[in-house]
């Protein structure tokens, strides 16, 4: 049977039944990880690095030179000066203390490390995953940029496996180690952190606020080995690893002292390379969810990671990493900037202009986006959120079906997804649920649903809600491809009239970006066009009908409106339940409500939450979710219905009643939303009274 | 003083190319054995052989003997726009007796500078709009009576020297109605005293340098004015122009040299009533006229200081392991301020070019590597030369002043790695700068266009400059879809107390790129753009014109532009002076 089918094929095709070709070609990417499995990885690790790429215009520099370069630097030098004046500590003292901050920031590079580093990892990768997947395209892009341009790596941050992920690609194509800019917490890390810091991370303090010489040192430190481009610099733009497996929002600082270097002209330009790196399982799942939920974090020790790999055994999937297109920092700032404004300053003095501020943070979130879009979306993502939506269980066959939709869904919005064209849907989808059992099982009746959690503390909801945020995790992944749309449905689902205007429909889109802008990234000053583009996709593919500009919202409340906007419901709910809280705090004076911690209000309306829960008056676990509410609270004080003032250091936070609750009312109109008992707080008991019969 | 006639003659294509640089009887061709050859006798290169030149080329812009481009033979009276007569003004300047024409190749000759995009026209295309007369006064008071003819009848003048400037400065407006007069000061080439008690000279503004240069020779006395163009352009022209000359360490440059100006404008003359050192009036109406770019009036006598000829004048160079190391040398020669009459530092791009105008076989001419290894073959080891680079040198003064000078200049070029180079190399490098406008035209004929600009930049920004600069130069050209890498180079040319003068030169092959004049244009706007970022200047002496017009009002911000508005408000009302140079012409 065989032969004969074989006599008859073309000559040209050696394998044509997809179950005998390797996977180690997938698309457009390679997996790294196919050779170390047939070959020595002791001979990969020592072997001879050939054709490593370098910057035309570098200097070679050891770790000590450039430590040398920075203390003299002007810039130091500059401040040290200062300081010394204003202080009157001697120049002597203070360039010690410089000299301190760069030893506990240094990199010392090393290549014997980094081959020990690399033998070491293939082992820890081969035994967690199936895969590491590289878009070799990318690859190629970064070795020829590598030669003419300063590069920054900016990946995207879900666990801590990131750190050393880069390095370990970097290492198997033959280029340069990057220079990886690391949170002083891994520093302490024993063996990691010695590590590492051997392989090429320099470690900065997570606050540094107005430590002048600190900053000195850091963007000295940084900048030198961007002008002279020794290695890629590289650092993550979200600033921590994500919790929740969505993009946090962008923090500027390390971007603007890293293209400082392109304002001020010691560079021509500076090559940006985005970074998506997808996890089908992440390793830190259930230690995120309980951080969440508010359980202290454990103070990073290697003993705690290996602890995290305490489950070396279990089956993690694939990682996916995309080297997304690079962003040229000369191109992006043609037209905006000026850069001739630093003429008149000796360049280690001042700092950015208002428009090359602006530039940064539009540039940060930008990148952000650009790794969003090249996510590669695990079929995983997609039963989450289906399974997100049927918390009581699902029968196999109906997942099968409703994820097979979302896909389509999914895929017409851009999202890459990983999904293999030769097996059955429903052979990939028992084959994810074999991966996550931990948070699924399927039962006797083939029905899917949640399992138990164990108890791990003594309040069990809490534990329910870790299973939850778990699971809602890895929908998360999938979050960014539809809050455009689910703008956009949410409005149409919940309006009561016949038709809603588009003007009226962009108007609430406008609110509830803004009020999602802290969970979800937008890009400032798009939202007209985001608008346009994510209803365009909906009248397309989705039924929404659009008649004389105003959506005909019966013939528009279909599915694929109804899924979308349940996807939002939690955070919108979340939000919801914290206004709700603040309009309920006692006022102080003149009816002025009082003005509490950020931290405090946060915890209190986790509590509301819970309570709601227990009641079951409420149904979605993940609110109680800290970064949910926390996100909630930025994003109303960025709407002025919060005001902010600093107290002795600490922020605290008032409600502005009235904007308060119009925003309030707002978001109960999007969503159904339980009658609010009358509820009152004791924090030192921890204790939620409810004065009002239920 | 007795006259004489001024090399330059009245019909200037007789003697100059037409539509090339310099002189009829110079240029390079390749000749019967394909090698690259000098012809003339004007220069010390002519009738040389230049073996390596053509490698050299193909090796850099990758031409080929067989890509061959032929300029058109000749702009004819047909392709040239008739011109717009105003018959009242030319009557009357009949009635002066002073000479001028309408003839169609006297004006083209008169309608361009030598920016790239000029020559390219002459090559390649026709002029929409050009001068409509030539007229050539002959003193003082024929400008005057010019001037006032043009007031009286609504002409436009456009003052006109060496015809040597590279800013588009000489470029007709297009839209311009009115009847367009070349003044060419080509006859105003008097020499009208030299006071040797306060070492000035008067001459009148149409003198060019070489001749001003060599009569003064005569006398036992220089201005020491050498900008690279001293053999076509006039003294007028450097100081519409704010010129600098190559010897400015020890001469200074032109805004130092001029002691009087008379000045012709719609107004009035503008001078001083005085020939003084200094002088605190308010600000320096000289400083009006310096750079003025012909938008306000016409320069027609000078007075300059001078200097009796130096003793003894040297040539020598100084070759660097890399670039910094020569940057940072000459920073150290500017901070002590010993820096010889001239001190030029070539990168390594510019220094193979230098190699490459070895003549085939010469006494004077000993080769550049030849010579340094000669001397120092064994020190040189461990000079990468890809990447040495080459100072040079040129020292003027008594033979104990040059030789105490010599002595300190290359202690300190030897704190920097810097190993003493042979005089030759250090002539050889000179001769590059005269003889590479000439070399630009045979490029032409081989698919390359090639332009030079500079820049003038403080001292801790030099090296980033010149590097990224050049970088963005590579990285356009790719962008832009050229096909061969382009040769960019660049030296610094110039040295001040507080930063130096940068020139570069940038060519490339467009093979393959369809319109190479524009695709050209846009690179050096980015290039221009570079300089501006990294703290440069729009011009350290080409000049604005109409080419580094847009870059004008961001470097001298509104309230600078709005001044000189006012000024040519009061001065030129009614935009006889129209050549719409700087920003002050658009009135």
């Amino acid at each position: 049977m065989d032969s004969i089918s074989e006599q008859s094929r073309n000559s040209w095709i050696r394998k044509d039944n997809p179950k005998h070709v390797s996977e180690r070609h997938k698309d457009m990417y390679e997996d790294i990880l196919d050779d170390r499995r047939s070959s020595s990885d002791l001979r990969w690790s020592t072997r001879t690095r050939e054709d490593v790429p370098t910057y035309r215009y570098n200097t070679p520099r050891t770790p000590v030179d450039i430590k040398k370069h920075v203390l003299k630097s002007k810039r130091v030098q500059y401040v040290l000066e200062k300081l010394s004046q204003e202080s009157g500590k001697s120049i002597a003292e203070l360039t010690t203390e410089a000299a301190v901050i760069l030893d506990e920031m240094g990199h010392n590079i090393n290549m014997g490390a980094i081959r020990g580093f690399a033998f070491f990892l293939v082992k820890i990768f081969k035994q967690l995953y199936n895969h590491i997947y590289v878009n070799e395209d990318g690859i190629q892009k970064v070795r020829n940029l590598l030669k003419d341009y300063p590069v920054l790596l900016m990946p995207s941050h879900r666990s801590y496996m990131d750190f050393l992920l880069i390095s370990f690609v970097f290492f198997h194509y033959d280029l340069p180690p990057p220079a990886i800019a690391a949170a002083m917490d891994f520093m302490s890390m024993n063996f990691f952190g010695w590590l590492l810091r051997n392989s090429g991370a320099f470690y900065i303090r997570r606050t540094f606020g107005d430590n002048e010489l600190y900053w000195a040192v850091f963007t000295e430190y940084v900048q030198t080995q961007i002008s002279n481009s020794d290695r890629p610099v590289e650092f993550f733009p979200e600033g921590t690893r994500s919790r929740t497996a969505k993009s946090y929002c962008p923090k500027f600082g390390m971007l603007s002292a890293a293209i400082e270097v392109y304002f001020k002209a010691n560079v021509s330009d500076i090559k940006i390379i985005p970074i998506s790196i997808s996890y089908s399982r992440i390793l830190e799942e259930q230690l995120y969810a309980y951080e969440l939920l508010g359980v202290p974090k454990p103070k990073e020790s290697t003993y705690g990671l290996f602890q995290a790999r305490g489950v070396l055994f279990n089956d993690y999937g694939s990682i996916h990493v995309h080297i997304g297109e690079p962003i040229s920092v000369s191109n992006y700032c043609e037209g905006v900037i000026d850069r001739s404004c630093h003429n008149l300053l000796p360049r280690f003095i001042g700092g950015l202009s208002f428009d090359e501020q602006n530039l940064v943070s539009q540039m940060s979130i930008q990148v952000v986006l650009n790794q969003q879009r090249h996510f590669v979306i695990n079929p995983w993502s997609m039963i989450a959120a289906v399974l997100m939506q049927n918390k009581d269980g699902i029968s196999v066959k109906q997942l099968v079906k409703e994820v097979e939709w979302l896909k389509r869904q999914a895929s017409n919005l851009g999202a890459y997804i990983d999904w293999p064209g030769h097996e059955p849907a429903e052979t990939v989808i028992q084959e994810s649920l074999k991966i996550h059992k931990n948070l699924v099982t399927v039962n006797s009746m083939d029905i899917v649903e949640m399992r138990q959690a164990e108890r791990k503390g003594s309040d069990s909801l809490m534990d329910t809600a870790a299973h939850h945020l778990m699971l809602a995790s890895y929908r998360n992944q999938l979050m960014h491809v539809f809050v455009r749309v689910a703008l956009i449905t949410l409005p149409i689902n919940a309006c009561t009239q016949d038709t809603l205007s588009l003007d009226d429909l962009f108007e609430k889109y406008t609110f509830l970006e803004k009020l999602l802008s802290r969970d979800f990234i937008f890009l400032p000053g798009n939202t007209r066009q985001d608008f346009e583009q994510a209803l365009l996709v909906l009248t397309h593919t989705c039924g929404v009908a659009v008649q004389d500009k105003a959506v005909q919202i019966k013939t528009s409340t279909n599915k694929y409106t109804v899924f979308f906007s349940h996807m939002f419901e939690p955070f919108l709910l979340g939000y919801w339940v914290l206004c709700q809280h603040l309009l309920s705090l006692p006022s102080i004076a003149h009816d002025k409500p009082m003005a509490k911690p950020a931290k405090m209000i946060t915890k209190e309306a986790q509590m509301v939450v819970a309570r709601l829960l227990r009641e079951q008056l409420i149904k979605h676990p993940e609110t109680l979710s800290l970064d949910l509410l926390n996100n909630g609270l930025m994003a109303l004080c960025n709407i002025n219905a919060l005001h902010k003032e600093k107290r002795d250091g600490a922020v605290y936070m008032a409600p502005n009643t009235v904007v308060l609750t119009k925003v309030t009312e707002s978001i109960a109109q999007h969503i159904e939303v339980p009658t609010m008992p009358m509820a009152s707080i004791n924090v030192d008991t921890k204790t939620v009274v409810v004065n009002a019969k239920l | 003083m007795e006259q004489e006639a001024p090399t330059i003659p009245k019909r200037r294509q007789e003697l100059l190319k037409w539509n090339g640089w310099g002189y009829k009887d110079s240029k390079f061709i390749v000749n019967k054995a394909g090698q690259v050859e000098f012809t003339g006798e004007r220069y010390r290169l002519s009738k040389q052989v230049l073996p390596h030149l053509k490698d050299f080329m193909m090796k850099t812009c990758g031409i080929s003997l067989e890509h061959k481009i032929t300029a058109q033979p000749e702009i004819t009276a047909a392709d040239i726009p008739p011109p717009i007569k105003n018959k009242e003004f030319i009557s009357n300047l009949r009635r002066t007796g002073i000479s001028y024409s309408d003839d169609c190749q006297d004006r083209l000759f008169r309608a361009h500078g030598h920016t790239l995009h000029e020559v390219f026209v002459l090559r390649e295309g026709k002029f929409e709009r050009i001068p409509d007369l030539v007229v050539w006064p002959t003193c003082h008071n024929d400008v005057v009576k010019i001037v006032e003819l043009a007031c009286q009848y609504n002409a436009m003048l456009i003052p006109f020297g060496g015809g040597t400037s590279v800013s588009g400065a000489l470029e007709c407006p297009t839209a311009e109605q009115r009847m367009i007069i070349s003044v060419d000061t080509s006859l105003m080439n008097k020499i009208l005293w030299i006071d040797d008690q306060n070492l000035t000279v008067c001459a009148e503004s149409g003198i060019i340098g070489q001749d001003l240069e060599r009569r003064l020779a005569e006398k036992g006395y220089c201005t020491g004015h050498e900008p690279d163009s001293m053999e076509f352009s006039s003294l007028g022209g450097w100081v519409a122009t704010r010129a600098s000359g190559m010897k400015k360490n020890i001469y200074g440059n032109i805004e130092d040299l001029l002691v009087h100006v008379k000045f012709v404008t719609p107004k009035g003359v503008l001078e001083k009533n005085c020939q003084v050192p200094r002088i605190s009036a308010g600000p320096d109406i000289h400083h009006l006229i310096l750079g003025s770019e012909g938008t306000l009036g016409i320069v027609t006598e000078a007075t300059l200081k001078i200097r009796p000829l130096p003793q003894c004048k040297k040539y020598g160079s100084v070759v660097f392991p890399t670039f910094e190391d020569g940057v940072h040398c000459l920073r150290e020669v500017a901070k002590q301020r010993c820096a010889p009459a001239s001190i030029r530092l070539m990168d390594n791009e510019q220094f193979q070019f230098g190699h490459a105008l070895k003549p085939e076989s010469s006494s004077i001419f000993a080769s550049f590597l030849d010579g340094i290894k000669k001397l120092y073959i064994t020190k040189l080891k461990g000079f990468d030369p890809e990447k040495l680079c080459v100072a040079t040198l040129l020292f003027e003064g008594t033979k104990e002043e040059v030789a105490a000078l010599e002595k300190r200049v290359y202690e300190i070029a030897s704190k920097f790695r810097g190993l003493p180079g042979g005089a030759d190399n250090g002539e050889r490098g000179y001769m590059l700068t005269f003889v590479i406008a000439y070399i630009r035209d045979l490029a032409f004929e081989y698919y390359i266009v090639a332009e030079s600009f500079e820049t003038s930049v403080p001292w801790d920004r030099v090296i980033d400059l010149c590097r990224n600069v050049k970088h963005r130069i590579h990285q356009e050209c790719k962008e832009k879809g050229v096909q061969w890498p382009p040769y960019t180079t660049c030296r610094v040319t110039q040295t001040y107390d507080a930063g130096a003068c940068v020139y570069f030169y940038f060519a490339y092959n467009y093979r393959g790129v369809s319109n190479p004049v524009q695709t050209y244009e846009e690179i050096e706007g980015k290039a221009r753009d570079e300089i501006l970022s990294n703290g440069g200047s729009i011009s350290h002496h080409h000049g604005v014109g109409k080419v580094r017009k847009k870059w004008l009002r961001n470097t001298i911000g509104d309230v600078g532009v709005g001044a000189l508005k006012a000024l040519k408000a009061y001065i030129d009302p009614k935009n006889i002076f129209g050549n719409r140079n700087l920003l002050i012409g658009n009135l």
